[in-house]
């Protein structure tokens, strides 16, 4: 069959997802410069400007919005050299991000979960040949980068190379915070490793993590000063989330922010408990998931956290579902979601009907102007909550019970 | 106390000077009468500070230099030299002094707007510095400009007029009688500034109050012995300079003038009227007017579209380029980053945005942006002339597209938001730019001029009157109404206990599925069931 030859063929699927960016990307410069409405991100016109300010000698920050360390500036500075093609510089070196990432995985998918080309291949194409991962990263959204990061991250604490390790999880978290979580199942994770100098080399982790993840502040700091804490790690604790957004907290968080109407009764002191919003998030994604599944499989513990962390977190947008996508490709195989086609079925149906009421009601609010926040927008943000809830309750039974399977199969 | 009272007449062809009267020999003084004379109106009032009761000349002294506009948003047709527009509300343009107090603006604010102004429904204002916006200034070498803004949209000064009444009149009958004529004024300038150390106050009529047939019928009285009163009834002649504007009548100064005085004057000017270009011995308006309307339905991202006839869309001049100025307050927002793209700015018939200061924040909710709001600039499009021409009754439209801010929580579904019109007008090259404020009508500090050179001069499109003529817009004269969606609080009762026990709920049947006993898959399937 030529579909199942296709993916015997390495070459093949890495030339298909090439090809898939490449037209994606021809595509985007042919609707900027016909259309009004842009296929480049808004992002990628903050980062490419952060770029320019710069090459003037100025401080990215110099830009409204730009909330990244500078190195992403930095990384895409041929965007100020003249020419159209140079512009397209950082969606390029995204997709190309892109592209590595996805052969990381297959390699990681060949060497540590033993599949041969033509099962890896397939399963490393739900991120290779993904549309909206390819979309994503031509449209120029960082997160895109962040995959190679992270896969990078990944396959080094598989190979036991703590000290690329380190400096990967130090980097990565600079680079975004978030994947500071993944520190506590890899350290838990290395507790497992055979040799006898498991301490040595849990510490060694630490340090080259900290080290890089200092290093590089203390270098951003000496260069850009405060303005470089302000914006890249400072507005996202203080920042308020309130407008529409698929989180949970969304609809509690706008209320919470609005000032009350004067003149009326001082109503009863709220208990806050939103601002309590990070105890389940950060017990589940960076304490308690790591402790219960990290020795038994790491990348699926990786994926728990991940999904852990954008379910409860205070905020979500569609970008951050590639978040945790860049993990599926490991748990899938053997995951209770595709071996029990009902369950799978259901998790997805249910999982886009989330979606679909939620775009919904924030449709009929942002454009029609109807007031949706209550009760529509808010029941659709907690059904869909739930739903990723009950996703999140599989893959975590599954990788709980993952010894048992294997073991089961092994004999 | 200086008073100058001017009346252009409308149709100079109905007037006849036996409709003015002068009486020096009245029991209440000298007098000067007028009878159903159509003419647009404008009233002058000069004081020194030391005319002023001593806690009012105090509040002026605060400041370097404070100039207020209020303009009605009843719309009207103007009468040259009267053709200048702010968008309707209360403007504040001032320069502080080092020693102005921080309250100061917020303290003058109090004297027209009743209530509590940290009450979310009414005009903003915490503090001169947090609330009012820095004006940007091209020409900061010949700039007269004022440093700051302030806005809030007001639909009338009547609060203001009767504070002022109670403490200002004190029992002077020619007092009450110049502020309740003032309060049906459709505009009102107060200007102040510490180096001429004197108060104008300048109020505006398009046209006689009361039935339109009518005209005025008044009478002018000295208000005392050491006042003087200067009398004008003009009308506009045409003038062969294209940048001066020519008036012909009669001047009377009260008491002194037995009879109104003939005269004839010609003046370069800074806003310069839109005549048809046609006819040079009769003086027509131009037929060129703009109305303002939003896209419906509004939602999160209203469009603002200003709408003009095509065929009279051509420039006066080949100098004039046709701009708008905004003034928004701070539940929009205009993201300036949008303007940078020539397809997106043509697809909206704009040519750029030449300036935005103010509260430009694209994240902020309204209840943290302390600033009043912003002002913009826009250069527009103007049709291809193919269009013009082939298109003799189109329109021609060009789109503004803000974004709104989230309004506070309250107990209803929406929160209305007011929109005043913005300004149009044709920016053109003036030679004689320097001469202007030898206007005796010059009118400055309007928010606009100050981003154009010296060399200025603006010929300003009237606003129609005939708007609210898309369906389901609330409209209410040169005022449009935004419907903002707003977090119900009627039906936000238990979103906090919902949020919070879902949150919980959720939390501990994870805890459960980390931890619990593990028996196969049937608890896989219990566990979503009960989520």
């Amino acid at each position: 069959m030529a579909f199942s030859s296709f993916f015997r063929n390495p070459s093949l699927v890495f030339s298909a997802s090439i090809l898939l960016r490449a037209v994606f990307l021809l595509y985007g410069l042919w609707q900027d410069a016909n259309s009004p409405m842009k296929y480049t991100d808004i992002d990628y016109y903050v980062f490419t400007d952060a770029a320019r300010y710069i090459s003037r000698g100025q401080s990215p920050y110099a830009r409204d919005t730009y909330r990244y360390t500078p190195l992403l500036a930095w990384l895409i500075y041929p965007t100020v050299w003249p020419g159209g093609f140079w512009f397209s510089f950082g969606k390029i070196l995204f997709a190309v991000g892109d592209v590595a990432a996805g052969w990381m995985m297959f390699r990681i998918l060949k060497e540590y979960r033993k599949m041969g080309d033509e099962r890896a291949l397939k399963f490393a194409s739900i991120w290779l040949l993904n549309p909206m991962v390819a979309t994503i990263s031509t449209r120029g959204s960082s997160e895109g980068l962040l995959g190679v990061f992270v896969t990078a991250l990944l396959w080094a604490a598989l190979a036991k190379q703590i000290p690329l390790t380190g400096f990967l999880l130090g980097f990565a978290v600079h680079f975004k915070i978030y994947p500071f979580i993944y520190a506590a199942s890899i350290i838990w994770w290395l507790d497992d490793t055979r040799t006898g100098s498991k301490k040595h080399t849990r510490l060694a982790l630490a340090i080259y993590s900290l080290l890089t993840f200092i290093g590089l502040n203390i270098a951003m700091y000496a260069i850009y000063g405060w303005p470089f804490l302000e914006h890249s790690y400072f507005y996202h604790m203080i920042r308020i989330d309130h407008r529409h957004n698929f989180s949970p907290y969304n609809t509690l968080l706008y209320l919470k922010s609005s000032p009350k109407p004067t003149g009326l009764e001082p109503t009863a002191p709220s208990l806050e408990l939103e601002r309590l919003a990070f105890l389940p998030q950060l017990l589940l994604s960076a304490v308690f998931i790591p402790l219960a599944l990290a020795k038994k499989d790491l990348p699926s513990t990786m994926l728990a956290q991940t999904f852990a962390f954008v379910t409860f977190n205070k905020v979500c947008t569609s970008q951050y579902f590639l978040w945790y996508m860049m993990f599926l490709p490991y748990y899938l195989p053997d995951s209770t979601l595709l071996q029990s086609p009902s369950i799978g079925i259901t998790a997805i149906i249910f999982w886009i009907v989330g979606q679909v009421a939620w775009l919904q009601q924030g449709f009929q609010l942002e454009f029609n102007g109807y007031s949706t926040f209550v009760p529509g927008l808010w029941a659709s943000s907690i059904l869909f909550f739930l739903v990723n809830a009950g996703i999140l309750g599989v893959i975590i039974h599954d990788t709980k019970t993952k010894t048992k399977k294997t073991e089961n199969r092994s004999t | 106390m200086k008073q100058r009272i001017t009346y252009v007449v409308q149709n100079p062809e109905e007037f006849s000077p036996e409709q003015l009267v002068v009486n020096n020999e009245g029991d209440f003084g000298p007098s000067f009468t007028l009878k159903g004379v159509h003419a647009a109106k404008e009233h002058r009032i000069t004081l020194s500070l030391d005319e002023l009761p001593k806690e009012l000349s105090k509040v002026f002294q605060q400041w370097h230099e404070l100039h207020i506009r209020w303009a009605s948003p009843k719309p009207y047709t103007a009468t040259p030299p009267f053709t200048s527009r702010v968008s309707p509300g209360l403007h504040v343009f001032f320069t502080p002094l080092d020693t102005t107090p921080e309250n100061a603006l917020c303290e003058t604010l109090r004297s027209f707007v009743p209530g509590d102004l940290t009450n979310d429904e009414r005009p903003k204002c915490s503090s001169t510095n947090d609330t009012s916006i820095k004006l940007p200034i091209l020409s900061e070498r010949f700039s007269m400009s004022a440093s700051s803004q302030y806005y809030a949209y007001l639909e009338s000064l009547n609060y203001f007029i009767g504070r002022f009444r109670e403490s200002f009149c004190r029992k002077r009958m020619q007092c009450y009688e110049n502020l309740r004529q003032f309060s049906s004024a459709l505009y009102i300038d107060i200007d102040y500034d510490t180096i001429s150390r004197t108060v104008v106050l300048t109020a505006g009529w398009p046209r006689a109050t009361g039935a339109i047939e009518d005209g005025w019928d008044e009478t002018i009285t000295l208000p005392s012995e050491d006042a003087t009163v200067e009398i004008g009834v003009l009308s506009h002649e045409p003038n062969s300079d294209p940048e001066d504007i020519q008036f012909g009548g009669f001047l009377t100064v009260l008491g002194q003038d037995e009879r109104p005085k003939a005269t004839r004057f010609q003046t370069p000017t800074r806003h310069y009227p839109l005549l048809q270009s046609s006819s040079t011995a009769t003086l027509n308006p131009h037929p060129l007017t703009f109305t303002t309307s939003f896209n419906q339905p509004t939602g999160l991202h209203p469009t603002l579209t200003l709408t003009f006839p095509s065929q009279h869309l051509t420039p006066p001049n080949p100098s004039c380029k046709l701009h708008t100025h905004l003034t928004l307050p701070s539940a929009l927002f205009i993201d300036a980053y949008q303007f940078s793209d020539a397809l997106f700015l043509a697809s909206k018939n704009l040519k750029s945005l030449r300036s935005l200061a103010g509260a430009t924040d694209l994240e902020a909710p309204n209840w943290v942006v302390q600033q009043w709001g912003s002002a913009a600039l826009f250069q527009l499009a103007l049709p291809p002339l193919h269009h013009a021409s082939s298109n003799t009754q189109g329109t021609w439209n060009s789109s503004i597209p803000l974004h709104l801010r989230y309004l506070p929580a309250s107990a209803a579904s929406h929160t209305s938001v007011p929109v005043p019109w913005p300004v149009v007008f044709w920016a053109c090259r003036a030679e004689e730019g320097a001469k202007q404020s030898s206007n005796p009508f010059d009118r400055m500090h309007l928010g606009y001029e100050g981003l154009f050179g010296p060399k200025t001069r603006f010929m300003h499109v009237e606003p129609s009157g005939a708007s609210g003529h898309i369906e389901g817009a609330k409209s209410d004269g040169l005022v449009e109404w935004i419907e903002v969606p707003v977090l119900d609080t009627r039906w936000s009762g238990w979103v906090e206990g919902g949020t919070v026990g879902m949150v919980v709920l959720a939390f501990l049947g994870l805890c459960w599925v980390l931890f619990g006993k593990t028996d196969g898959r049937r608890e896989v399937e219990r566990e979503k069931k009960k989520q």
